[in-house]
């Protein structure tokens, strides 16, 4: 199955931030073309670290190292500031939680649009405006022509995200990373962008990074899944296989804690995962989750290995 | 059973300057709410952002007063409480925990906030905060800390603490899990379900998760713009949702069930504005059945099968 | 990263201000001889390393004979203690109202609002001069004339900060909680905003020094012989030409001292903001 080479293929990413806490601890991570590949877990976990470490949009004093991390092929680890921010906004784009904060506020939508066309293509203001248009109609914008002319404050928040959708869009990328796009937003428009997600995806072969913390939204829009826990992909395969059969504790807690309408009773406890996440120091060896693990034993403290069943679906963990 | 809080026709309108030379425009944020609680259930009410759910919490906390219309608790108005009188009836958990603490003081401190106000000797004060800190699964040892030293689920905790250390009959939860990672919110969940049956409290429980809501409350009513749209029991609510807006945002929820792709709520881009409000029925723009009447005639609220609903067209 | 200019700033600052103060409330007892007694036989005497230095006047004597370095310290008390009471004076006024208006907002702020447009509005130095030389010089007069002038800073910033705070759910659950308005004013509100005030008051301090040594030189601040370094520095002018230290001695201590105050006031406000969001 590891014929085609991935769009994106990310080999042991480790990122730190300071000289004692690794943030990120050996990510591996393969997105192929075409296909939505989610990455999820709890606040603190490392899943928006891994993707601006792709991007490479850490913040200064950041380090970052991997086996390997190439797209198309093409190794990004070693690009210079300059080949990468070539490649980001044209080949690969990113959008963000909150759009408020990605959009200038001084700017008109259509002109910010269109200064993205108009950077990376070399053509005309004209030009970038037309593609905003068409874009903007593209994500189901209705009166594009008006919107190309407002500011990102006049928007609501549903608008914003499409918005920043269509403004990803503007060089036709291959590969869209999408951090927790719907979290700020209603969950009747939440289901509208994520609908808009996948089609587009359809329409235009659009490979998709999404990372959320979401496990309803995982589960509606992942081909494949990769759960990730105190810096480390602790599972991963595809979304069928990982809901149908969960192998890892810490995803099994995580389904277990989330409330689905007419699965429990009212007045029986949900499940939940004791304690909470620990911090982990430099010299930290054996499985990150032992500590609130049911299933712990000694041995989850002197290593963990990695399993495979052979059909893509790894987890981190001594459990058979 | 007796009713332990009810809201009749309760209005809130704020003044909206836009600007230098132009007049100020109304919002009517909470638009002539009614219900009622009985004493020992759960309200749960739903609704997207600016439909109003925190300004009718505010106002049944007291924090605003109404417009028009009134609010009995136990039968009496809270409009004519004293602040101690109402504090010993109703306490909030609010959202966010990083905001709801105060950050510059201890978790003893916090807890104790509410005997305070009421005049408890000191003394007393120690020994039900220490009680209370440990109720909601918090070890002593905590008290002496600062909320900035403590996990969002944590902070949750001495919130819930803060809350019913004065033994409150009515907890007003808005959006009590929403800022809270999963596996947090399923503790923070049980425990407040556990707390409703030992204590015999009342919760009016605020929420955009329908699942969520689903789970902790006996009854739910759905807002839309500054509106209760529908109220029923939860079990008729999610077995049959009437109102369109009801069935839509049911509709939305994700639950981890890979296969069943992304539904389609079929409401355009036509977001609601709480300045703005649509003469006729609110929902109409959205309503993917709307009529041309919707858009002229008020729906008034009527039963249908044990529904309470204000659609002109459902039935 | 070890070495940081700030830190090292913050430091300097907080050594000079220690060191000043110490000095200000020691002055009894370490003072070599007393600040008032002259003695026209030892005039203008040089500081100890110039030619014709004494020991016993290690910074010389001023016109009158009068041991410089006492009257340095005595006047480093003067200056900390206008500095410190007409901040207390500002800030009371200052925090009152901006927490008022901050609060309350509506009609109450825009009335605090116009209060503070009204203050900015008076011509500080001339109002300040006038009054004086109508009530007559005195240190409680110069204490409570800047203490009514100087704090539309603190009004703006506790305005501002109130502003931000009280929208936060703490002050939402304060207020069901059954608290009182004083209690919330106080004990919720005051202490989320007093780091901001902490820094407003050392920028007001020094330029409440930096007052009444301009008063003091008009002749219009302290009157004599109490020993201030405004009033130090006007005695001095008429010598400058030939004895430039009498000037420079106490026109250094004043620049250090200003500078120690903003030192120590940048440095808290880069501590206490970080402090407040970790």
């Amino acid at each position: 199955m590891h014929d085609a080479p991935a769009l994106l293929d990310v080999e042991g990413l480790r990122v730190r931030f300071n000289p004692k806490i690794e943030a990120i601890r050996g990510v591996s991570l393969r997105v192929e073309r075409g296909q939505t590949h989610c990455v999820v877990g709890e606040s603190g976990c490392g899943k928006s670290v891994s993707a601006l470490a792709v991007m490479g949009l850490l913040a200064r004093g950041a380090k970052r190292h991997a086996a390997h991390m190439r797209f198309d092929g093409q190794d990004i680890l070693g690009l210079s500031e300059r080949d990468l921010q070539k490649l980001r906004g044209d080949r690969m784009a990113m959008i963000f939680q909150e759009p408020m904060t990605s959009l200038n506020p001084a700017y008109t939508v259509g002109s910010q649009m269109a200064e993205v066309l108009v950077r990376h293509r070399r053509v005309s203001k004209q030009q970038g405006l037309d593609r905003a248009a068409e874009l903007l109609a593209k994500v189901g914008i209705t009166a594009p022509g008006m919107r190309l002319a407002q500011y990102p404050h006049q928007l609501s928040g549903g608008l914003r995200q499409r918005v920043m959708i269509a403004m990803a869009l503007m060089c036709d990328p291959e590969l869209l990373i999408a951090d927790e796009p719907t979290t700020a937003l209603d969950v009747t428009v939440q289901a509208q962008i994520l609908r808009l997600l996948r089609d587009l995806q359809q329409e235009l072969g659009l490979a998709i990074l999404l990372i959320t913390h979401d496990l309803g939204v995982v589960a509606r829009i992942a081909h494949k899944v990769s759960v990730m826990y105190a810096g480390e992909v602790v599972e991963s395969a595809s979304a069928t296989d990982l809901f149908a059969n969960p192998r890892h504790p810490y995803t099994r807690g995580l389904l277990a804690c989330v409330p689905v309408p007419g699965t429990i009773k009212r007045g029986e406890p949900l499940g939940s995962i004791p304690g909470t996440v620990p911090r982990i120091a430099d010299g930290f060896v054996g499985c990150g989750f032992r500590d609130r693990c049911v299933h712990a034993m000694p041995a989850c403290a002197i290593s963990v290995p990695s399993r495979d069943d052979g059909a893509g679906h790894r987890y981190l963990c001594h459990l058979q | 059973m007796s009713i332990a809080i009810e809201v009749r026709n309760a209005t809130r309108a704020f003044r909206q300057s836009t600007g230098v030379f132009s007049t100020d425009r109304t919002i009517r944020a909470v638009d002539g709410v009614s219900f009622a609680v009985e004493t020992g259930s759960c309200l749960g009410i739903v609704g997207e952002s600016g439909c109003g759910k925190s300004t009718l919490a505010r106002l049944i906390l007291g924090l605003l007063p109404v417009s028009s219309g009134e609010i009995l608790v136990e039968g009496q108005r809270l409009a004519d409480m004293n602040r101690r009188e109402r504090a010993r009836l109703i306490q909030p958990v609010f959202q966010d925990p990083f905001s709801s603490l105060n950050p510059r003081r201890r978790i003893r401190d916090i807890v104790a906030m509410p005997l305070q106000a009421q005049g408890i000797a000191a003394r007393d004060q120690a020994s039900r905060v220490e009680e209370m800190l440990i109720r909601v699964g918090l070890p002593g040892s905590i008290a002496d800390r600062l909320p900035a030293q403590l996990s969002g689920g944590q902070r949750q905790r001495v919130a819930i603490a803060r809350a019913l250390v004065l033994r409150p009959r009515i907890v007003v939860c808005d959006e009590p899990t929403s800022a809270l990672d999963v596996s947090v919110q399923a503790q923070i969940l049980n425990l407040l379900d556990e707390l409703r049956r030992d204590l015999g409290l009342t919760y009016i429980f605020i929420s955009h998760n329908l699942a969520v809501v689903e789970h902790i409350s006996d009854r739910v009513a759905v807002m839309y713009l500054g509106r209760m749209v529908e109220q029923a029991s939860t079990d008729d609510l999610f077995a049959a949702p009437s109102h369109p807006y009801t069935k839509a945002l049911l509709a939305s929820v994700l639950t981890p069930e890979p296969g069943l792709g992304i539904p389609d709520v079929g409401l355009g881009d036509l977001y609601p504005d709480p300045a703005n409000v649509p003469p006729g029925c609110r929902f109409h723009p959205r309503c993917p059945v709307a009529e041309a009447r919707c858009a002229i005639e008020v729906p008034l609220p009527r039963d249908l099968n044990s529904h309470q609903i204000e659609c002109l067209l459902a039935g | 990263m070890r070495f940081d200019v700030r830190r090292v700033a913050f430091g300097l600052g907080v050594v000079i201000v220690v060191c000043i103060a110490l000095v200000a409330l020691l002055a009894p007892w370490i003072t070599p001889q007393d600040p008032f007694v002259q003695n026209l036989e030892a005039r203008m005497i040089p500081p100890i390393w110039m030619d014709g230095g004494v020991a016993g006047h290690w910074l010389g004597s001023d016109q009158l004979g009068r041991d410089y370095l006492s009257r340095l310290i005595y006047g480093a008390r003067i200056s900390m203690l206008i500095g410190t009471l007409v901040v207390i004076c500002s800030g009371a006024i200052g925090i009152t109202l901006g927490v008022i208006g901050g609060f309350f907002g509506g009609r109450v702020d825009a009335v605090v609002m116009f209060i503070i447009t009204c203050r900015l509005s008076i011509p500080l130095i001339l109002v300040a001069l006038t009054v004086v030389s109508f009530v007559g010089s005195s240190l409680a007069v110069v204490v409570f004339t800047l203490g009514l002038l100087l704090w539309e800073r603190f009004a703006v910033v506790a305005r501002t900060t109130t502003m931000q705070v009280r929208t936060l759910d703490y002050i939402s659950a304060a207020w069901a909680a059954g608290c009182s308005l004083p209690h919330i004013l106080v004990r919720e509100v005051l202490p989320n905003i007093v780091h901001h005030l902490i820094v407003v008051a050392t920028l007001e301090m020094a330029l409440a020094i930096l007052l009444e040594a301009a008063l003091s030189f008009l002749g219009l601040g302290v009157p004599p012989p109490l020993p201030s370094w405004g009033l130090m520095i006007a005695e001095a002018k008429d010598y400058m030409y030939f004895s430039p230290w009498v000037i420079l001695v106490p026109g250094v201590a004043l620049f250090v001292l200003v500078l120690g105050i903003n030192l120590l006031g940048d440095g808290l406000r880069d501590r206490l903001g970080a402090a407040r969001d970790a």
